[in-house]
């Protein structure tokens, strides 16, 4: 007995974590994938009725608003957040002094909730008090910054209170990757007379691909599951100018009594995030098996 | 990439970093400082920066709602509840993958972090309805179980990281030593996992504590953590900058100070690992 309970303990005791993540993740997601093709309004429905649910998500105006949103701020939000964070993590391998401290500095709004960073960021956007009345102080009276209330441009101030959070994550990871790279090729490019910018355009920055994958990756994931960003700045609004699909499934679920919308929102923002992932896991799979 | 950098380079580029540094710190920075001012000088036109009447009265304001303290012990057990629970999981399912790896380890563990990937809003509806009918809604032990199963695949995975650089050759003298597996596991292992251990609770706890989609979403008025108490806050445009200032302070502090003194932990912890 004794014996047996040895040789199968590290099965024994991964188990747990293995059927806590089956049943919560994959049972309710299958739960989620059929009430959405229900008719369920206030209280799930169990009946099967087809597609209905996907046909007036694809046919609401404020479905199309969110995953507009959804595209501008996952491009600017990860095109930005990668290059920031490569040119900060070039600055930062420049031998500084005390790097630990700014590294962590430059964590920080990584490690804080947004629900509370929002707080001086709708300070600074704020028309009225943060960066138009700053600069109109300092004597430039015609200028004007209020993407904050502007319907057409609030995505905006969500995006860059995004890239202020996750550009030191990405820094993060590409100074690791920037010490990893073979420092003798680059010093014989150096021998060779080859300037800095090019040693770093043609060697450095194509031999760290793997981690531009990963950080595209979580960055891609955070873009489709952000959701206390857009609570913490804007609520969604002006109107729902900013509401992204998580805030869409959020209140289609909790203010609209609408659970047939909600789940059939959550499935489709499901199946982005499979494309994206899926493939990429793959590919890890593929290499380490090999 | 090292490379020889001039003395008035390194001067010139530490000066640059520190400088990005601040313009990252100000949001931060700025919530401190208006935490230390009265509304009126909160909302100021034009902005004061460091001259105005220091006054602690937005601190005792808010200590004095009778509800900031609830809020506070909210988040102070369910991030607390949900780590310990979490590494008492985790940390035998790590270590089984990381000392008697099968050939399906790896693909278990990926398995595991992609479901980290998913969106929440998938499975909440779910969750949800469930807590009505056990009775769990806006209750700590629900928040603290939620929690504890999101964050699951995370620390499973930061705490394999870890194992997997003790060596296991060390495990194998214990045995030929004569060590049974409890004594390999509580003075082989344990003793050499504390640092892992450590980060991996670390990061762990400030997830929970940062947590908000599922505490707004699961939570009304009674397990309600600081999140929420901010959120709620914050409704009124610009109606107490400074009250809500000194309230996100305190909510942000334990992060602050306990990051800046576990710097090693916080870099590898918010990188999943991936920076050592």
């Amino acid at each position: 007995m004794a014996k047996w309970f040895e040789t199968h303990l590290p099965k024994i005791v991964l188990a747990p974590s293995f059927i806590a993540i089956l049943i919560f993740v994959y049972g309710f997601i299958a739960w989620t994938a059929w009430v959405s093709l229900t008719r369920s309004r206030l209280l799930p429905k169990y009946e099967i009725e087809g597609f209905i649910q996907y046909e007036r998500l694809f046919d609401s105006p404020r479905w199309d608003t969110a995953m507009n949103n959804l595209y501008i701020f996952g491009a600017l939000f990860i095109g930005v957040s990668m290059i920031l964070g490569l040119v900060l993590a070039i600055l930062l391998d420049q031998q500084i002094r005390v790097e630990g401290a700014i590294r962590t500095i430059y964590l920080y709004p990584m490690a804080l909730s947004m629900i509370v960073t929002g707080t001086a960021w709708k300070w600074i956007l704020n028309p009225g008090l943060g960066l138009e009345a700053m600069v109109k102080g300092w004597g430039f009276e015609t200028f004007t910054f209020d993407w904050l209330v502007n319907p057409d441009m609030a995505i905006y101030t969500v995006v860059m209170a995004a890239i202020w959070q996750s550009s030191g994550f990405v820094m993060a990871l590409f100074l690791a990757g920037l010490r990893s790279v073979d420092t003798e090729i680059i010093r014989a490019a150096q021998i060779d007379g080859i300037p800095t910018w090019r040693v770093y355009v043609s060697i450095i920055i194509p031999s760290m691909a793997p981690i531009f994958l990963s950080a595209f990756i979580v960055l891609a994931h955070l873009a489709i599951k952000a959701f206390d960003l857009v609570i913490a700045l804007t609520g969604g609004g002006p109107g729902y100018a900013t509401d992204l699909p998580a805030t869409y499934m959020y209140a289609m679920a909790f203010s609209r009594g609408d659970i047939g919308q909600a789940a059939s929102s959550a499935m489709i923002m499901m199946l982005v995030v499979f494309a994206i992932v899926v493939p990429y896991l793959y590919s890890e799979l593929r290499a380490r098996n090999d | 990439m090292a490379r020889a950098v001039t003395t008035q380079r390194k001067a010139l580029n530490t000066l640059a970093a520190w400088t990005v540094g601040l313009l990252i710190f100000f949001p931060i920075l700025w919530t401190i400082l208006t935490s230390f001012k009265t509304e009126a000088a909160a909302i100021a036109d034009p902005p004061v920066f460091l001259f105005f009447d220091w006054t602690t009265e937005n601190y005792s304001a808010v200590m004095q709602r009778s509800d900031y303290a609830q809020f506070l012990w909210n988040s102070i057990v369910i991030a607390g509840g949900s780590t310990v629970l979490g590494l008492i999981v985790a940390i035998p399912a790590a270590w089984s993958m990381a000392f008697v790896p099968s050939k399906r380890t790896k693909d278990i563990l990926l398995w595991m972090l992609s479901t980290k990937m998913l969106p929440a809003v998938g499975v909440l509806y779910p969750i949800y309805l469930l807590f009505i009918r056990l009775g769990l809604l806006d209750t700590k032990i629900g928040l603290t179980l939620v929690l504890m199963l999101i964050n699951l695949p995370i620390i499973v995975w930061m705490l394999y990281t870890y194992f997997r650089e003790i060596p296991g050759e060390i495990l194998e003298a214990a045995r030929m030593d004569g060590a049974s597996l409890r004594d390999e596991i509580l003075y082989v292992l344990t003793p050499m996992a504390v640092p892992g251990i450590a980060s991996t609770l670390l990061l762990n706890f400030i997830l929970a504590w940062n947590e908000a989609f599922w505490t707004l979403n699961l939570t009304a008025a009674k397990a309600a953590p600081l999140t929420a108490f901010i959120a709620s806050y914050s409704s009124p445009e610009g109606l107490f900058y400074a009250k809500l200032s000194a309230a996100s302070t305190m909510a942000i502090a334990p992060i602050l100070i306990m990051g800046w003194f576990s710097q090693k932990q916080l870099v590898r912890g918010l990188t999943f690992g991936a920076v050592k």
